[in-house]
């Protein structure tokens, strides 16, 4: 599996290449920088997570691949996201609607908003078949109560006409997942598909997308702020910060020798079940920045323990570490976990 | 849905009862000598008459029976003929229009209805569409013009606005006459041979096909139906660009666009659907306001409905008739919001499998 960032290919060999993606939104208090350059790569049946705090960019950067941010306010600045050898920045809007839904899919945070509440889940499942597949309305109906069934809801063919108010938490993910597999895509974009639901409940949806995974062979981009959601099925991981990556790497590398001072304090906030009774859990002291008005040098230096002078005044650039492994620090030697 | 549907019919007998109630409550407050106009054409002058009026009709008898005798009509002693009861139509009889209030109602009720019918079209046609086009280009100039179109219209009073009308469009221009047809129209109207189906002229018209009355009909609907219309045209337009301002920023919206649907049917299929629900509530609002809304619009106009017949009566305090006009009101505003309930539940799963 071919991991790390070779941005000097001319046509990508990988199933995604995102370069320089750069997000804006021009509000009324001032330009809000929400994806600062980020370059990454994908390959098929790979599992990568996008880790970060709430407002750190990650769904923006999601939405930007997919253009779903609203413009305007919203703007995509420069960069590009090859898909299968195509810049999806530079596809017309049609051509990017046969991508949406049938190449790329995407699953929400919250499932009780992000399904229609006056349409059953039958037909917000047959719709895309229908769009995508072109399949008449008994052959979507058909294979939607397949898809019911395979994500694992029990007597799915009493349950296609019922409407989403009708449907617990939990199953209503799985009806997205469902929709999001329908059109067998080649990337499955999951958008913090398991903050809004009881942790029993987040244990079955990770459960339920790996086996999908195997059984698929799908690429994943699993976008969190979960840390322990991501070691247990990602290959890679982007820890993201104020819009920019500021490590990245296979998964073992990123918790087991982490070296970026963020990514330390991430997983110092980690509970340990085996550490000793009484230790209060570490916090990342400050607040993440306000993507307004960004600090010049390192936007984590305001909230940073290793910072030195340099880190106020310029900005890093990720640096590999090992191979594949890049983190963005000033002082990433001097970054190791205790 | 049939349930739903079933649950609310029951409860519209319960609505009616209470809207006679409070309207038999309000008769009380009149003397027994003003109420007997609810069964004779002329009070009489003389003491010793009219305490027979009041005792033939019961007039002085309990309250509970007086409600039984004004909803069923009440059986004169001398020539056992049944007279009076809401129920059979008859409200009493009309000092103002000098006829009994079931007739002048029968007769000017279809020229209210014309013109509400009317005025029903732009507000809903043009309310919802001009509301949606404000949404999806929001904050571009189409959604500006939108936005103050629907700012004047709420906030420009209905009488000021058709009296400005009048007095553009008829004292200077001459183009929209006021009333309701010409004379050389009424004559054929009334003739023989023109066939009233519906008793709306622009429709017999159309049917009897004679164009030019039509369009005589016309030129004295438009002015009073922009008037009409335009308040409530505004809000809907304002209330529908909002809601579907909020409806467009849901995250099931996200998730349609990201099912790689086209804007069209993201905003028709997956949008204006909840988008709806606020307007349609506001629907059972736009009638009262239309039935509120005819009183002035025909007094401005001279526009011969149930509107200025009411304007006319409560200017010379015949309460019986300006009763029966809020009697005939609250019956429309119950079978307004029964409709409005039975689309709420048709378009919203959650209400009708409550």
């Amino acid at each position: 599996m071919a991991v790390g960032i070779d941005l000097g290919k001319p046509t990508s060999q990988h199933l995604l290449e995102v370069r320089d993606l750069t997000t804006r939104f021009y509000t009324e208090d001032g330009v809000v920088h929400a994806v600062n350059g980020i370059s990454y790569t994908l390959d098929e049946g790979e599992t990568l997570g996008v880790v970060g705090e709430s407002g750190c960019g990650k769904s923006v950067h999601a939405l930007s691949m997919m253009r779903l941010i609203p413009i305007p306010p919203g703007k995509i600045e420069k960069g590009e996201v090859i898909f299968k050898g195509r810049d999806l920045l530079k596809l017309s809007e049609e051509e990017m609607r046969h991508i949406r839904g049938a190449e790329i899919a995407m699953i929400f945070q919250d499932p009780m908003t992000s399904l229609n509440p006056v349409l059953t889940i039958g037909f917000q499942i047959t719709e895309s078949l229908q769009l995508h597949q072109g399949m008449d309305k008994a052959q979507s109906r058909e294979r939607a109560l397949e898809l019911l069934d395979m994500v694992g809801i029990p007597e799915a063919a009493l349950r296609l006409d019922d409407y989403p108010h009708q449907f617990s938490g939990g199953m209503r993910q799985r009806a997205m997942i469902a929709m999001g597999l329908s059109c067998n895509p080649s990337i499955l974009i999951a958008d913090e598909p398991t903050t809004a639901l009881d942790v029993t409940i987040q244990a079955q949806i990770v459960d339920l997308v790996k086996r999908l995974q195997d059984k698929l062979g799908m690429t994943v981009i699993w976008i969190t702020h979960d840390l322990g959601v991501v070691a247990g099925m990602a290959d890679r991981v982007n820890v993201m910060y104020a819009g920019s990556i500021i490590e990245t790497g296979p998964v073992k590398y990123i918790y087991g020798d982490p070296h970026h001072p963020y990514t330390l304090g991430l997983l110092g906030s980690l509970p340990n079940p085996e550490g000793s009774m009484g230790v209060r859990l570490y916090s990342i002291p400050g607040e993440p920045p306000d993507l307004v008005g960004m600090p010049k040098g390192c936007p984590f230096a305001p909230r940073c323990t290793f910072k030195v002078e340099r880190c106020l005044h310029e900005m890093p650039m990720l640096e590999e570490i090992e191979p594949g492994h890049l983190a963005a620090c000033w002082e990433k030697d001097r970054v190791r976990r205790v | 849905m049939v349930n739903y549907i079933i649950r609310r019919l029951l409860m519209v007998p319960l609505l009616l009862f209470g809207v006679t109630v409070l309207i038999f409550l309000m008769l009380q407050v009149l003397s027994p000598v003003e109420r007997s106009a609810l069964y004779v054409r002329d009070i009489p002058r003389n003491e010793r008459v009219l305490e027979g009026i009041i005792k033939r009709y019961g007039l002085d008898q309990p309250v509970h029976i007086q409600y039984w005798k004004w909803l069923m009509g009440t059986i004169d002693p001398q020539t056992g003929d049944r007279q009076g009861g809401i129920l059979r139509g008859e409200f009493g009889y009309s000092r103002t229009a000098s006829q009994p209030v079931a007739e002048m109602l029968a007769r000017r009720f279809p020229a209210s209805l014309e013109l509400a019918l009317l005025a029903v079209i732009p507000v809903i046609a043009g309310g919802i569409l001009l509301g949606v086009v404000g949404a999806v280009n929001h904050n571009k100039p189409l959604d500006q013009f939108v936005r103050i179109f629907g700012i004047v219209g709420w906030s420009f009073p209905d009488f000021v606005f058709g009296l400005l009308l009048l007095m553009l469009f008829y004292a200077n221009l001459g183009w929209f006459p006021p009333g309701r047809i010409s004379d050389w129209a009424n004559q054929i109207v009334q003739s023989p041979e023109f066939h009233n189906y519906t008793q709306l002229i622009t429709i017999d018209s159309l049917l009897n096909l004679r164009f030019d009355i039509f369009w005589d009909a016309l030129r004295h609907l438009i002015m009073p139906v922009i008037t009409l219309a335009y308040l409530w045209w505004a809000l809907t337009l304002r209330v529908t660009r909002s809601s579907m301002l909020e409806t467009l920023r849901q995250d099931y919206i996200t998730t349609a666009r990201a099912k790689g649907l086209s804007e069209r049917t993201v905003i028709r299929r997956h949008a204006l659907p909840n988008g709806l629900m606020p307007v349609i509530t506001l629907g059972g609002n736009t009638v009262v306001g239309l039935l509120s809304g005819v009183v002035i619009v025909e007094t401005v106009y001279n526009y011969p409905g149930i509107g200025s017949a009411a304007a006319d009566a409560a200017v010379n305090l015949d309460v019986i008739t300006v009763l029966a006009f809020v009697l005939l009101n609250g019956f429309i505003l119950v079978m307004a919001n029964l409709i409005v309930d039975i689309l709420y539940a048709y378009i919203d799963p959650r209400v009708r499998l409550d």
